[in-house]
């Protein structure tokens, strides 16, 4: 039950959010047709509206695009009049998924890594050089970040390739720049969270009964601890997954992160439309699978709907 | 309705023997036959149309000029010389042309161009539903403007396929320069039998058929596209390159490391600030290119409603100053609209034109206090410079600000907004001067000239003379090349005694090109040309 309701809930809010998006996107000043190269006369502006339906009222085109929404028909790109958005995100996803995924991982195995080191040393030499660490990703963007790494890994040390896609190598660079600010974030939220459950009575208590610190901090304090952490995981994933403007055009990778931002300053509207769509969905999905999680990693939390 | 006469393209050709100079393994005797004839060039993004009835924009022109001709392409220097056709006839009242397909013009499938594949092109591109953006460039033939338009039937448009390889074109009018027009790629014949089966054939490299130097081969979206050597191309003799590869980097510091990692060949637009670093480099190159970056005034919005107050605000900037310290990359202070390039019988219409004005700041402070009393101002109407959202158009402005403020005692505001907002804000009129930019389609006076005619939508200052306006109509219809650009000259010093606009600079671009290559076309308002480049180094 708990399920099904859920389930028609993430319904209404993508359709919420479409709704929504579609009527600020016209909203915003601005022709999709407009450029600086004017020449286009009336008629033929008017055959290319047609084309994209835009010739019709509002409450139409949006009806008409719900039409299309509901066959998971995205429609055609104004932009690129070849492409359909359905094909765009289907050709983009992959890579900013893949780059995600592996700076998720790399943000996971260090972040949690350095919070743990942090917190287990706590006001020693070891728990500063992690802080430190953790300061340095946050406070460096990644625009910086980024050109830094290029600057020494691709050009002055030629250890790979500056930028562009297709070998693994070539994904690296990208995955640590993408990696740095969330390293940094579960870093620090690790250690906060580590040294509050690691002075709770229960672990002092585990511990006077003489557990092997290992067992101590793996199963009694890093479990505990690891709770706050996986919500922020959610959201983090789905940032991360589903593109980043910056990272993906200093290394002219091929993702769909530039489309969330290049669809509004081009009025793409079938593309804003899209992209908004597509990361809704997902965003709303993940939260949902890592709800069902919570279940598994704390058995104290039941799914049940509202007071049962 | 437009018309254009014809322009030559000049293009510069570079062609240095500097085999060795770039470092690394150097092939010695000059031999290029164990080089590989690759290069790698930068698209900077995804080219969003590789149709060529719907392609608007350089990015896709620049590959669809290499893997299409048209029944014209363009030779070395950039003069247009039959491609596709082997003959053309032209009836005596000039307005019927009749061109001959070469026999051995092939499809990259193997299967011959027929004149056929020629009129469904052209028909489809004036079709009303393809919703080609470039129709208009076809409105001289006979009944294409009114089928375009929804107002006629697609058996009067004047284009006709005698025969498989005889093509005859009616035009309402002679046209002057209709060799020049019909290299542009809306011009481009399509293979009509793959067109009819997949109404999306240029959307993947599969399913891709041309007819030009290159054929398409790997198109990865957002990624790159690789085009390689046609072997069906009837001239293929003289294509030496096997393949060209065009990334898609659009950020300038990444694409100027790749350049120096030697992951790209050529780039273009090289960043403001290496320029200094690499401007004596071997590799660096600036060609004009034929635009130009301006402010527009507003007549009708205090204080350009005054013909002295907008030439003080013209005569105050410091255009040297501002293109060698701020701009940098060679771009040529302008003193009249239409950029070098368009050569004409006499010399470059530029220079035969000469400058409008000159700066002077006295002057310009003498007219700015003239202007206001003519108007009865005790002080000057709050100025505010619009632009649009820029890194660059940001320095221009500042710099513009401060010479304003030192040079005419003015202070101006800055204010700036979005692209496609900007448009519609101008459009609407509401600014005082505002920032564009125009670069001609065809290197032609007319493609500049016509920015500012009364009923153009470019034309966002206001600004109507019918003696321009009548001028430019002449300029059009005049059959000799001497007087027609003598009417152009003319139409031109009436647009600068008014002054709707304050020309800023005539843009370049700059490249940066690997020693090893030679032969690489650059022509003044398009990408380079590869057909004839040639690796001679590794």
């Amino acid at each position: 039950m708990y399920i099904v309701k859920r389930l028609l809930t993430m319904l209404v809010t993508i359709w919420v959010i479409a709704s929504l998006t579609f009527l600020i996107m016209k909203i915003i000043p601005g022709d999709p047709f407009a450029s600086d190269a004017d020449v286009l006369p009336e008629e033929v502006l008017e055959n290319v509206r047609a084309k994209y339906n835009l010739d019709e009222p509002i409450p139409v085109q949006y009806l008409m695009y719900m039409r299309d929404l509901a066959t998971f028909d995205l429609g055609i790109s104004i932009q690129s009049e070849t492409r359909d958005v359905n094909g765009i995100i289907a050709d983009g996803a992959p890579a900013s998924a893949l780059l995600g995924t592996q700076a998720l991982v790399i943000a996971l195995v260090f972040g949690l890594l350095l919070g743990i080191i942090a917190a287990l040393n706590h006001n020693k030499f070891l728990d500063y050089l992690s802080m430190f660490i953790a300061i340095i990703g946050i406070s460096i963007p990644s625009f910086i970040l980024a050109p830094l790494l290029i600057k020494y890994f691709a050009v002055d040390w030629g250890l790979l390739p500056v930028a562009s896609w297709g070998t693994w190598e070539h994904s690296i660079l990208p995955s640590f720049a993408l990696a740095a600010t969330p390293l940094a974030v579960i870093a620090r939220f690790m250690r906060s969270s580590m040294l509050e459950v690691m002075n709770q009575n229960y672990i002092k208590t585990a511990d006077a009964k003489g557990l092997p610190v290992t067992k101590l901090v793996i199963s009694h304090g890093i479990r505990n601890a690891i709770l706050p952490v996986v919500s922020f995981i959610g959201p983090l994933f789905v940032f991360l997954i589903t593109g980043t403007f910056v990272i993906e055009k200093i290394f002219a990778i091929p993702g769909i992160g530039r489309y969330f931002v290049d669809s509004i300053f081009n009025r793409d509207y079938p593309v804003i439309m899209g992209t908004t769509i597509f990361f809704s969905s997902i965003l709303v999905v993940t939260l949902f699978l890592i709800d069902l999680s919570y279940r598994f990693i704390d058995p104290r939390i039941k799914l049940t709907s509202g007071g049962e | 309705m437009k018309k254009w006469v014809k322009g030559v393209v000049p293009a510069v050709v570079i062609g240095s023997v500097l085999a060795g100079c770039s470092g690394g393994d150097d092939s010695g005797g000059g031999s290029t036959e164990n080089i590989d004839q690759e290069i790698v060039v930068n698209a900077m993004s995804e080219p969003p149309d590789l149709n060529p009835a719907l392609a608007t924009d350089t990015t896709s022109g620049w590959i669809l000029d290499h893997v299409f001709e048209g029944l014209y392409t363009k030779d070395e220097e950039g003069n247009p010389v039959l491609g596709a056709a082997s003959e053309v006839e032209q009836s005596e009242d000039g307005t019927t042309y009749t061109f001959t397909i070469r026999e051995d013009a092939t499809w990259s499938d193997g299967t011959p161009v027929t004149a056929q594949d020629f009129e469904y092109a052209w028909k489809n591109v004036l079709n009303p539903d393809t919703g080609s953006s470039f129709a208009f460039y076809m409105y001289y033939i006979k009944g294409a403007e009114a089928y375009n338009k929804g107002e006629g039937s697609v058996e009067d448009v004047g284009v006709t396929a005698e025969d498989d390889r005889t093509f005859v074109v009616e035009l309402d009018a002679p046209l002057g320069y209709f060799d020049e027009l019909l290299t542009m790629w809306t011009f481009y014949p399509v293979k009509q039998e793959t067109a009819k089966e997949n109404a999306n054939w240029a959307g993947e490299a599969d399913t891709y058929v041309s007819n030009g130097p290159f054929t398409l081969e790997t198109w990865s979206h957002d990624s790159e596209v690789i085009i390689e050597k046609n072997e069906e191309y009837w001239d293929q003799e003289v294509v030496t390159l096997d393949k060209i590869t065009y990334e898609m980097v659009n950020d300038a510091t990444t694409y100027y490391q790749m350049f120096k990692t030697d992951e790209l060949d050529l780039i273009q637009t090289v960043p403001t600030d290496v320029i200094d670093q690499e401007r004596d480099s071997e590799e660096y190159m600036e060609t004009p290119y034929f635009g130009t970056y301006m402010y527009m005034y507003n007549v009708e919005e205090e204080p350009f409603t005054n013909e002295k107050v907008r030439r003080a605000f013209t005569m105050a900037v410091d255009r040297e100053l501002l293109t060698e310290n701020v701009t940098k990359a060679g771009e040529t202070p302008a003193y009249a609209f239409v950029p070098e390039g368009a050569e004409t019988p006499s010399g470059d219409f530029r220079e035969t034109g000469g400058d409008y004005f000159e700066e002077n700041n006295d002057e310009a402070k003498a007219l700015l206090e003239e202007g206001m009393e003519e108007e009865g101002w005790d002080e000057l109407p709050e100025v505010e410079l619009l632009y649009n959202t820029s890194e660059n158009h940001k320095k221009v402005a500042e710099t513009v600000q401060e010479m304003y403020s030192q040079n005419l005692g003015v202070d101006i505001k800055l204010s700036n907004q979005e692209w496609n907002t900007y448009l519609d804000t101008t459009k609407q009129g509401n600014f005082q001067m505002a920032r564009m930019g125009w670069i001609g389609v065809l290197v032609d006076p007319v493609v500049i000239l016509d920015y500012y005619l009364g009923d153009s939508p470019n034309n966002r200052t206001n600004w109507v003379n019918e003696e321009y306006d009548q001028l430019i109509a002449d300029a059009k219809v005049e059959q000799d090349p001497e007087a027609r650009y003598e009417l152009l000259h003319e139409a031109e010093s009436v647009l600068m005694e008014d002054l709707p606009f304050n020309p800023i600079y005539h843009y370049t671009n700059t490249y940066m090109t690997s020693q090893d290559f030679e032969n690489i076309v650059y022509p003044v308002n398009r990408y380079p040309y590869l057909k004839w480049a040639e690796k001679t180094a590794e």
